[in-house]
């Protein structure tokens, strides 16, 4: 089985039992909601990638003529270009590619060893999750222990010095990050690797199942691998992390001052509950539920970010394989890449909807 | 709202009545004396913002040089004196420059013998200067050549040494070299360097880059593309996208419908991604990149506009213009438009910001522009390579971005409440 379906199955599954759970259990009013935005979802996959589609192929350079290289005769060209189906009305093959992404089988590479572009997604795709999953968690964490403490001591100094922060992380580039902590923590301190996901040597005696390093590392029990994968990824995650913290903390920030003029917090004070508690754990869980929303609307802003942090670090993610297959002109591989950060984004701002309206019973479905 | 008029006036404070009833700009002037807003915020924001366009628009007012001249040594790192080749003579002698050292034509045995140091550069460089000079002396007609008798030796000191006795007339060595072994040798003196006054010590700032490009002027000059792209960008977005959020919002229905599902989906989208492909398929240009990101961000135009027209429209005073008969378009420029226009100027000044990183990341990736233009991203993608021994490469273009995105976007910030006064304290 292959390291995708894996992950599929392993995010999937309970996604699955969850949603069924959800829409059989809850209200008349929940479960049309639910079959609405899924009904969006739709249109809004199909519209990007059709997008997508029609831009590829207005595309200047020419693949075949590219993956064959000069050499190529024109009686080779042409028997490839067949086989491709690049001959056919454009129409045609519009309706193959849906019917391509509708069966997840995007076909082979046009360059690289023309392997099957789901092969190579499946070993690209874990790399990007390993890097995005705890960036985004270290994101969220600065973001909701900052801003709960901006807001706790607002108009005082420490509150001015985060809001400075938001905004100054929010400019900075995130590929310039990236590079900043290579010349300090790579290059002049030397406490960490620059660049790929595990050093070379040590990667050959890694056994991979999930193509998630540190986790085939720990189920293999290759200490030497894990601890190589976990100095790689040290930079790319906190790189990452930091650029999408301040507009956590920015969030956080906001919802937990207006919670805190609330009626029911001067009442919990009133009733003499320590101050920590009435910030940390009375207000907070009221003023998180918009912080997890923008979690979901975060995902491009972090996919994006990704696309340049894994080029700065040479992380062989998705959108290192996204930067290498345009600059070849490949693209097969190209809109399919994008039809899947496409279908990501659908998933993912779906699932963060539908745990919105459940956590937050003011929701209007 | 349908409180009652009486309790309205009650509930809002009389500044904030007022403030709602005058224009765009006297609501600037005055909401700092209504309310305290923080006016310095927009200030220095603004002052920033004012001094980087000066600086796109007059760049030759503060970089020494060219965006594509190759002005000195490479690698030369921040406030380092380049190392320049020094003709070295004797005190006495009264040669102070190369040319000194020509001689009349077909003298074959008095051709000067200039000492340098075997396999060093400055030989190299020597040869090149002369064969120069000795062009320029031919077309001059002054009857003189310059073939300069190049003799090698294995140290500095030998190659000093034959120029206290004679044995040359001048030697060439490069700075570093001459300033170690100098105090041994006090009757000689390095009256010029022999660069041809290409590169004089202390003016790259920011060091040079792999070519000999100085970093600081390439900076400067990156001001403008960073600016074009911001400014464009944002503007081809506005001129998209409220129109189209007004006539969605004004007009409703199917239109309002399939526009609004269409922008929502572009929004959704990771903005960059898109943008990589559109300018993959567009190919390196300045205009390219203005497209891609432009793109982008019309939904956050489209947005805005549409959900701002949708609470205008139910105002009484639509409504009024309505029943006397007033044509749509001119509802839409006369009543919806004027309300529009304060968060569409926040909007527009983040998204500058916006624009720009967006673009320094395309550059970054190789994908925006021509690869000789002088931009950020470009010296901070080329800078990469070097980052082990030339750190000033990738620090400096990185800072420069970070302090023009930094200007707009405070300054989007500081509008947001002096014009929203509701929203303080986001």
């Amino acid at each position: 089985m292959s390291p995708l379906a894996l992950i599929f199955l392993i995010i999937g599954i309970p996604a699955l039992i969850g949603l069924a759970y959800i829409f059989v259990r809850g209200s008349a009013g929940l479960r049309r909601y639910i079959l609405t935005r899924i009904g969006l979802l739709i249109p809004m996959v199909f519209i990007l990638a059709s997008l997508v589609f029609f831009v590829m192929r207005v595309l200047p350079g020419d693949p075949v003529r590219s993956s064959l290289g000069p050499k190529g005769s024109a009686e080779t060209v042409a028997r490839m270009r067949e086989q491709l189906g690049l001959d056919d009305p454009l129409i045609v093959q519009y309706g193959r590619f849906l019917g391509d992404i509708v069966t997840l089988d995007f076909g082979n590479s046009l360059t690289g060893g023309r392997r099957p572009i789901i092969d190579e997604m499946s070993e690209r795709f874990p790399a990007t999750l390993e890097l995005v999953i705890p960036a985004a968690g270290l994101a969220l964490l600065i973001g909701i222990v900052g801003g709960t403490l901006a807001a706790a001591r607002r108009k005082r100094p420490f509150d001015y010095a985060l809001r400075l922060y938001s905004v100054v992380i929010y400019s900075i580039p995130v590929f310039w990050l990236g590079l900043i902590f290579q010349l300090v923590f790579g290059v002049r301190l030397g406490w960490t690797p620059i660049a790929g996901r595990i050093d070379p040597v040590i990667a050959t005696t890694l056994e991979r199942t999930t193509n998630i390093l540190w986790l085939d590392a720990i189920i293999t029990g290759n200490w030497a691998a894990l601890w190589s994968s976990l100095s790689h990824l040290v930079l790319p995650v906190v790189t990452l992390g930091l650029i999408l913290s301040g507009v956590f903390l920015r969030l956080t920030r906001v919802n937990v001052i207006e919670t805190l003029q609330m009626e029911y917090i001067g009442a919990a004070r009133a009733r003499g509950i320590r101050e920590r508690i009435v910030v940390g754990s009375h207000a907070l869980k009221n003023a998180i539920i918009p912080v997890i929303t923008l979690l979901g609307l975060q995902v491009a802003i972090l996919l994006a970010g990704a696309v340049l942090t894994e080029t700065v670090f040479s992380w062989p993610g998705m959108g290192q394989y996204l930067v290498q297959r345009i600059s070849s002109r490949d693209y097969t591989a190209v809109q399919s890449v994008i039809t899947m950060f496409a279908m990501l984004v659908a998933l993912i701002s779906l699932a963060v909807d539908i745990v919105y309206s459940l956590v937050d019973p003011r929701v209007r479905y | 709202m349908n409180l009652p008029v009486q309790d309205q006036e009650t509930a809002v404070p009389q500044w904030e009545e007022e403030l709602a009833r005058v224009g765009f700009v006297r609501r600037l002037l005055r909401a700092r004396k209504w309310y305290g807003a923080d006016w310095w915020f927009v200030a220095i924001s603004s002052v920033m913002v004012l001094a980087f366009i000066v600086v796109a628009l007059f760049p030759q007012w503060f970089a020494p040089y060219g965006p594509h001249e190759q002005v000195g040594p490479r690698f030369l790192a921040p406030g380092e004196t380049p190392d320049l080749p020094l003709l070295i003579v004797r005190a006495d002698s009264g040669l102070s420059t190369l040319e000194d050292l020509a001689t009349g034509p077909d003298d074959e045995v008095s051709r000067p013998p200039i000492a340098v140091l075997r396999g060093a550069p400055t030989a190299g460089a020597l040869r090149e200067q002369a064969a120069l000079l000795d062009d320029e002396l031919q077309e001059s007609d002054s009857g003189l050549r310059l073939r300069p008798n190049i003799r090698r030796y294995d140290t500095v000191e030998e190659v000093l040494q034959a120029v206290q006795e004679g044995e040359a007339f001048a030697a060439v060595l490069s700075s570093v070299q001459y300033e170690e072994a100098a105090g041994q040798f006090p009757d000689l003196d390095a009256p010029s360097d022999i660069s041809g006054g290409v590169a004089s010590a202390g003016d790259f700032l920011l060091g040079t880059n792999q070519i000999g490009q100085d970093v600081y002027s390439r900076l400067i000059w990156g001001t403008r593309v960073a600016l074009i792209i911001g400014f464009s960008a944002s503007l081809v977005a506005l001129f998209l996208g409220v129109p189209l959020g007004l006539v969605a919002g004004y007009a409703g229905g199917k239109i309002d419908r399939v526009m609004t599902v269409f922008m929502d989906s572009l929004y959704a989208f990771p903005g960059l991604i898109l943008a990589i492909a559109i300018t993959a398929v567009l190919g390196p240009s300045i205009l390219n990149v203005i497209i891609a990101i432009a793109v982008l961000y019309i939904p956050t135009y489209y947005r805005i506009v549409r959900g701002q027209t949708l609470s205008v429209k139910q105002e009484v005073y639509v409504e009024a213009a309505r029943s006397i008969g007033a044509k749509p378009s001119t509802i839409l420029r006369r009543y919806i438009y004027p309300n529009v226009i304060p968060s569409v100027s926040i909007i527009f000044s983040v998204n500058i910001a916006d624009a720009i990183i967006t673009g320094a990341g395309l550059s970054f990736l190789g994908l925006g522009l021509p690869p000789s233009t002088a931009d950020w991203g470009i010296d901070i993608a080329r800078g990469q390579e070097f980052i082990q021994t030339a750190w000033w490469l990738v620090t400096f273009p990185g800072l420069a971005i970070m302090l023009v995105v930094l200007a707009f976007t405070m300054l989007g910030e500081g509008l947001t409440e002096i014009l929203n006064p509701k929203l303080r304290d986001r």
